[in-house]
Formats: C-alpha cells, structure tokens, sequence
C-alpha cells in the first residue's frame, strides 16, 4: 500500500486581489491518521484545505495521489477519488429534512434506498441525526453531522473538516472525537483544522502548523508541546533580533516615575465576561493599566481577548467583577457614556464597529460625537460647517489619503480607513485608550504610523490597553505584556525579561514558573 | 471627488436607465407593429409640453411623492415598510371623517391633514412595536396590515363614511376643507405644495440633523450605530411614525385636493396602489427626497400620458402598459437591485478569513 493517500507539493495560492494565502506549501495525508491542521486566522488553512478537496486551483504547484498527479476541476473530481470536506460555513437547505439534503448531493438514488444506506451509516459511525426533521430545526452539533453524513455517504478515505468544533460544545466536541477516532481504526484519513492547541494534541496523530501562509513546522502530536506548538503558531523569533518591529521602546524614566504616583486609569478586578455561545471567554481577569503605560495583552486569538475588550468598552455584558474607568464603574454604560467618562476605542472589526464605508469621511469623522455640543447645534440641526471643519483636521492632521471629505469611506484604502477611525477616537481627547488589533491587516507604512502614534501617546501621559495577534508589535510597544490563555492571564512580563522560550510556553498557557 | 460629482452619477445612470427603458419600449412598440416615434412624442408633449398636461402629471405625482418618501424614509433606515397603501386609506378615511365637524376655512384643510397624518401614523404603530420589540420583519407585517386596512377601508367607505345620496361613494370632504385648486379646469390642487414641502423637509432632516444622521447611520450599519449611541427601537418608532404620517397625508391629499367629488369611493377605486406605485416611485429616485420629486413627476406624467398614447397613437393599452412597465423596471433597476442584495436575497460574494 502506498504509504501516502494525497501529497500537495509546493502549492501557492494567490487571490484575484493579489493576496497570497499559500505560499509553496508541502503536506502529506496518509491513511489511518488525523493529521492537525493548525494556524492563527489567515494563516490560510481554508485555502489549503479548499485546493485538496477540489474547490479552488492552486495558482502553482500540484496534487498528488498514489496513482500519479491529478488535477481537480470541481469538488466533484475530488470526491470520485474519495476526498471529501466539511465547510467552515455548512450548506445545507434549512427547510429541507436531512435526508433530502443528502439526497441533493447525491442525485439519481432513490430516497427509501438512501434512507437504508443513512441508517446503516448512522449505525456504524454513531453520528446520530433525526432524518425526517426540517434541518433549519436542529442543533448546530447536529447539522454539522449532516454535512459529515453528506461527505460520508460519497464513501471518501480523507475527510476534512474545517475547524469543527467552532461551532460545538465540549460535549458535542467529545462526540466527534470518539467518531474521528472511530474513523481512524478503519484505516481513513482526517484533517482536522483548529486554531485551539488544546484540540490539536487532544485529537491528532501529527500536525502541520501554518503561519502567513508558508509551513511552519511539522511534528508528531505525541513529541509536541502547547508551548512548541504556539511558537510554530506565532513565530517565537519574535522579540529577538530578526523582530520586524523596530521602534525605540525603553520606558522613559518620567513616565515610570509618574506611574509610581499615579492612580491606576482603568482597574478589573476578578472579571468574567460570557461569549456569545454562552460560555465564560474571560476567567476572572485582573489587572491595573497606569497613565503613561502601554500593556500589551498577547497570546493566541480566541483566548477571550475579543470579549475582553467588548466588555471594556461597553460592547458586552460583565458577567462578574469590577471594571473601574477613571474610578467609576465601567458596568451598564454604554460606549457612548464611557467615552464621555474618557474612553477611546479602536475597534478589532473596522467594518463592524469602526465606521460606516457608505457615509462620507466628514460623516464618519464625527462618527459616534454626533450628539456632541460641537456638531449638534440648535433644534437638533448638525453642524455641518464644524463637521467639515473636524474631518479636514483629521484628514491633516493624520495623513489620510481621501478623495475628498465627501468621498464615501468605502472609497479609502483599509490604511486610510484605520487612520481615519484612530484618528477620530483620539480626537476624543480620552485618557484610556483601548486599541484592539490596531494595524491589522495594514501596509507597513501605516502600521509604522500608527504604532509611533500610540507611542506618542504613551509620552503625553495616556493610559493604553494594546491587544495584538502580532506578537512583534506588543513585545515592541509595551511595557508590560500579558499573556492571555483560556481567559485568563497565564503570565505578566517587562518584554526585555523574555526570552524566546519563555514566550512559547506563555503563549501555550504554561503558567509561568510552573514548568 | 466632489459632492456635485457624488450626486451626478445617480443622475446619469437614471438617464441611461430612461434611455434603455426608452429603446427597449419602442421595440416592443414596433415588435408589435405601432410605431414608437409618434406614441412617444405625445406621451412627452401631452404629459410635459402643455401647461394642462403637467398639471396632470403634477396632480398624479402629488399622492405618490408623498407615499414614496415614506417608503424611502424607511429605506434610509434599513426598513422595508410597505404598508403605505393601507396607511394611506387610513389617512384618506380620516380626512373624509375630519370634515363632519364644522370648523372655519382656514384651520379645517390642516386639521384634516393632521388627523390623516394621525391615523396612518397609528395604522403603523403595531408593525413598528412588533419590529422594535420582537423582531418581526417588517415586510411581512406591513403587507398583513395592507389587507387589514383594505377590508376595514371598505366597511367603512359602505357602512359608516358612506355618501346617504350617492352609496357608491362616501360623503364628500366638506368645501371648507377642501384644498384650494392651482389652476382652473385642472385637478392641481394645494396638495402638491403638502407633497414638495413634505419631500424638503425630510431631505433637511435626514442630511441636516443630527437624528436624520443617526437613522441613515443604522440603515446602513445597525452594529455600529448602536455603539455609536443611536437606540435601535426609538429608531425604528421614529421612521414608523415619520413614513406612517406621510402616507397618512398621501390619502388626505387624494380626499382633499381632487375634483370634482372630493370622496372616497367604494373598492377605493380612486385610492388602490398608490401605495406601490410609490415604491417604484421611491426606487426610480434613489430613496433620496429629492429625487423622488422629477421621479414622481415622471411617473405621474407617464400615467397620464398613458391614455393619450391610445387615443392618439392608437397603441393598444395593453401595450401602453408593456412599454410604461419596461420604462419604470429600467429606471427602479439600479436601486432594486442594491434593495434585494441588502435583504440578502442576491448574494454578495464576502471573502471570510
Ligand atoms: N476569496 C478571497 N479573496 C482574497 N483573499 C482571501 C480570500 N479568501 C481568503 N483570503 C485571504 O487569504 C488568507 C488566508 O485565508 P484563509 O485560508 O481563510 O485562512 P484561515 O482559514 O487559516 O483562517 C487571508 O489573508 C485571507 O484574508
Ligand atoms: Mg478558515
């Protein structure tokens, strides 16, 4: 038996938009195991995972099958060769029962048939579903075993699944171990997407890290750690020589003397916050952010920082604890009400919460101080000489690249829009300062710019929470980094007291001095 | 970019969307053997190169203006409110009933209006708590309150509004508050002056206040106009009442400024579906108040030159009504389209990451 069921060799993926999502990616899939598939968000898993089922073309590089190379047009080409995917996103027809959706994919079989051969396979593998119920009314843990029964009842020897367990509770999560194992014993192949290590070494035989789209390490779940697997993850290097941050970033001696007198500008205390799916994202977090100070908080995405910085700025119910802005209470205020208090907030999501791309760069420059005395002049009539007036400063004052004050947001590049959106929450004057992901996805020039920024304001005496995927930029600006795992802070550090190695095991939630 | 050329660009895909409806309607005109050149040229003099024939399409346009900003307002605010029609009969009723009181000349026209403006107000209240409190969308809600409006509208034009000389119609609005005409032999009542002020002053608020701001900001991204302290529900009450009372005023209008009998008629036959049209109306101008106003004057003109085309074109009205449809579908094109993708029924491709 050949000792591999698909080889990809040195596939590079390019979008029409001139992201590069893969760049010369190697990976082998061998029968009888579940191969881990581990990355932060955009490390480009999907995109890999879509070119080995069929549903995208590598823009280079090649498949391979035992049998020789083989190029697939559709998903349809991958499945006659027994490779099959579950999605990310799942494609089912909600009015449809799940026997009928099967029944789409499958076209020709008559449905007495396919209900026999259905519950033969729930049988076997255990992947209990109602066949006769409306899919749109099951649980989500459910129609995910749809989809798995779809793919399945196409009899495939490698199924993928794009980060499954997203959507699951742990006991739903315990399910589909069992049956991934299950799957294992009769000799299939599994890849399993994740960015949570914890599922990766709980559920696979080996793992392949991807970083930025290139492969970061190989390695056998047996002879790996947390630790090592988040270095892979982040690229531990970060914070040594080969850092692609250069700023200067000693403390200045004031600004740590003025902390020393200073009261603290934003307290937690014992915090919980609730995700969406209900279960507790922050585990009773406490911490101190001093005038004049940048925290970093690092650590690998989905580790409760989104909630923690929801909760912080009124985005997001506290659960329990004390968050105190200023002194007062941060519970039951709205964002706008906490920015009067002397909150800013750069938001993770530009799109979601930063702006609006239809309304113009003068609406949206005095985006969320509509109300203010400023812009809302007599009868409620908005000021649009002084809104005018307000974007023109930004627009100087930022090195905003716009057609016009009244060119829609929408036509900004995404450095611009970001721009736009730091520089309007610091005309707020604020004293705390929350910035979530402030230069993702920027191009270096505005990246640079926003970080001296935010150095800049650190020497005018504000109070900065920095939270960053881009563990380069925190160990550059900060001047405390925590280190966030399952909710909590495994760890808290002046950047030059880390080394390379000491940052792995944070990252990978060992607790420091717990080794 | 400047803010002429921000608003040319509508300007000129509607002109080439006229211009295609235009050509594609002259095909079907010859397809069909009449030829297009004359029908056309009396539709566009009789409808808009005679004084008579503006103040015809003027007159036409004057109910629709009024159910088109209501729809539109909604629009702005990413709410699919089309319940006109029935909050417009409601609107009409109330203005047949405000005329049994007597009250001096010049305060009865507006306690007339401001009771319509009332009653098609209130005809929304419930879709708009339902919306605001529960979530029910709109759409479905507002087109159940249509046919509510539609049986309730004909008991009451038959049973309690009804004219004691003349049952196929209600009592007329009394003459003291009836809206004065603009021309004489025409049916260009003071309505149209309701309808131009209605559309100013909405396009005042929504691009020069500091509330018409907030309803555009949670039309166009509700997330983060919440986070920006623009309340949800108050929004969607406010755009409730705001597009109610308009279409309220679209019935009182009709009621109280068109001869010769100033009345309701029983099946509404003098009122259905300016409610929908005001849709089309809404969409051909962009959901903008002041493009709603050439477009409401448009379509009014074409309904009016509709007759004419077959009297003296001698083109069928089937056909007439194949070439206006082609028109309007052709100029609402753009906007439909940029509606249907927001309802989510015409996917956009999103990349995820
Ligand atoms: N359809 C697309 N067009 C352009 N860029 C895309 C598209 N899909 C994904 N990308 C980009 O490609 C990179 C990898 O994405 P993806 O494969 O989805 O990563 P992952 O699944 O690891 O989160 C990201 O930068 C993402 O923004
Ligand atoms: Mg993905």
């Amino acid at each position: 038996m050949a000792p591999f069921l698909l080889r990809a060799e040195r596939l590079t993926k390019v979008y029409p938009d001139g992201t590069v999502a893969l760049h010369g990616v190697d990976l082998e899939v061998r029968p009888g195991e579940v191969l881990g598939l581990l990355g932060e968000n955009g490390a480009g898993k999907t995109t890999l995972t879509k070119i080995l089922s069929g549903l995208l073309p590598p823009t280079s590089g090649r498949l391979l099958t035992p049998a020789g190379p083989v190029r697939f047009h559709s998903p349809k080409d991958a499945l006659r060769l027994g490779i099959g995917m579950v999605h990310q996103h799942f494609a089912l027809v909600g009015t449809f029962t799940a026997l009928e959706n099967v029944a789409l994919g499958l076209g020709g079989m008559s449905l007495p048939a396919l209900r026999e051969r259905l519950e033969a396979l729930i049988a076997e593998t255990g992947l209990h579903v109602p066949l006769d119920v409306p899919v749109e009314q099951l649980a989500v843990g459910e129609r995910q075993r749809v989809e798995i029964l779809k793919v399945l009842a196409r009899n495939v020897n490698l199924l993928i699944l794009d980060e499954p367990t997203s959507v699951l509770t742990p006991v739903e999560t315990a399910e589909l171990f069992k049956f991934l194992r299950a799957l294992r014993e009769k000799g299939k192949a599994v890849v399993f997407i994740t960015h949570k290590l914890k599922e990766a070494l709980a559920i696979t035989d080996r793992i392949v890290v991807l970083r930025r789209g290139r492969v970061a390490g190989e390695v056998e779940t047996a002879r790996t750690s947390a630790a090592e697997l988040a270095r892979l993850m982040v690229g531990a290097e970060a914070g040594g020589r080969g850092s692609s941050v250069e700023l200067a970033t000693e403390t200045p001696a004031v600004a740590r003397e003025a902390r020393a007198a200073a009261e603290p500008a934003l307290v937690v205390e014992d915090l919980r916050v609730r995700a969406d799916t209900g279960e507790l994202a922050v585990r009773g977090l406490s911490f101190a952010l001093y005038p004049g100070e940048i925290l970093g908080i690092a650590g690998v995405e989905g580790n409760g920082q989104t909630e923690l910085v929801e909760a912080l700025c009124g985005l997001r119910p506290i659960e329990s604890g004390r968050v105190l802005l200023l002194g007062r209470p941060v519970a039951g205020r709205s964002p706008l009400e906490l920015y009067r208090l002397g909150l800013a907030h750069i938001p993770e999501d530009r799109w979601k919460h930063g702006l609006i791309l239809s309304f113009t760069v003068m609406e949206n420059a005095i985006f969320g101080l509509q109300r203010e005395r400023a812009f809302r002049g007599p009868g409620g009539l908005l000021r649009r000489r002084a809104a005018l007036a307000h974007a023109a400063r930004l627009v100087r004052d930022f090195q905003i690249q716009a057609a016009g004050l009244h060119a829609p947001a929408r036509s900004l590049s995404g450095g611009n829009q970001q721009k736009l959106i730091v520089g309007r929450e610091l005309a707020k004057d604020p004293k705390v300062i929350v910035a979530a992901q402030p230069t993702r996805g920027l191009d270096i020039g505005a990246a640079q710019f926003i970080r001296e920024l935010l150095l800049k304001l650190r020497e005018e005496g504000r109070a900065i929470l920095l939270v960053s995927a881009d563990l380069d930029e925190v160990l550059a600006l900060a001047d405390r980094v925590a280190f966030m795992y399952e909710g909590a802070f495994v760890g808290v550090a002046r950047p030059a007291e880390l080394t390379p190695e000491a940052i792995g095991l944070l990252m990978g939630g060992v607790k420091a001095g717990a080794r | 970019m400047s803010r002429l050329g921000q608003g040319l660009r509508p300007l000129v895909e509607s002109l080439i969307a006229g211009l295609i409806g235009l050509g594609v309607g002259a095909l079907i005109m010859w397809a069909w053997g009449y030829n297009p050149w004359p029908a056309y040229r009396v539709l566009f003099q009789e409808s808009f190169g005679s004084t008579y024939g503006l103040a015809g399409a003027l007159a036409n346009a004057t109910p629709l203006i009024l159910t088109a900003l209501a729809f539109a307002i909604g629009a702005r605010a990413g709410l699919f409110i089309i319940g006109a029609e029935g909050m417009m009969y409601m609107g009409a009723l109330a203005a047949v009933a405000a005329s049994l009181p007597r009250l001096p000349a010049g305060l009865h026209p507006l306690v007339s209006l401001a009771l319509a403006a009332l009653a098609g107000l209130l005809w929304g209240l419930i879709p708009a708590l339902l919306r605001a409190f529960r979530g029910v969308h709109e759409v479905i809600s507002t087109i159940m309150f249509n046919w509510l409006a539609h049986f309730l509208a004909f008991y009451l034009v038959a049973n309690v509004l009804v004219d004691p000389v003349r049952a196929e119609k209600t009592i007329s609005v009394a003459r003291t508050a009836r809206l004065p005409l603009l021309l004489r032999g025409t049916d260009l009542s003071l309505g149209i002056g309701v309808a131009v002020g209605c559309a100013l002053l909405a396009y005042l608020w929504l691009w020069h206040t500091v509330s018409g701001y907030e309803v555009r900001a949670a039309g166009a991204n509700p997330e983060a106009a919440r986070y920006a302290g623009v309340a949800p529900r108050a929004t969607v009450l406010g755009v409730f009442a705001v597009a109610g009372a308009l279409a309220g005023l679209a019935g009182a209008v009709e009621a109280m400024g068109r001869p010769p009998t100033y009345a309701v008629y029983s099946g509404l036959t003098n009122l259905a579906g300016f409610g929908f049209d005001g849709i089309g109306v809404a969409m051909i101008g962009r959901n903008h108040p002041l493009g709603i106003l050439p477009a409401a004057v448009f379509y009014g003109g074409l309904q009016a030159g509709a007759r004419l085309m077959q009297m003296w074109a001698k083109v069928p009205f089937e056909v007439v009504r194949a070439v206006q449809g082609v028109i309007v579908l052709a100029l609402a094109l753009p906007e439909l389209l940029r509606i249907l993708r927001r309802l989510g029924l015409l996917r956009r491709v999103r990349r995820h990451a």
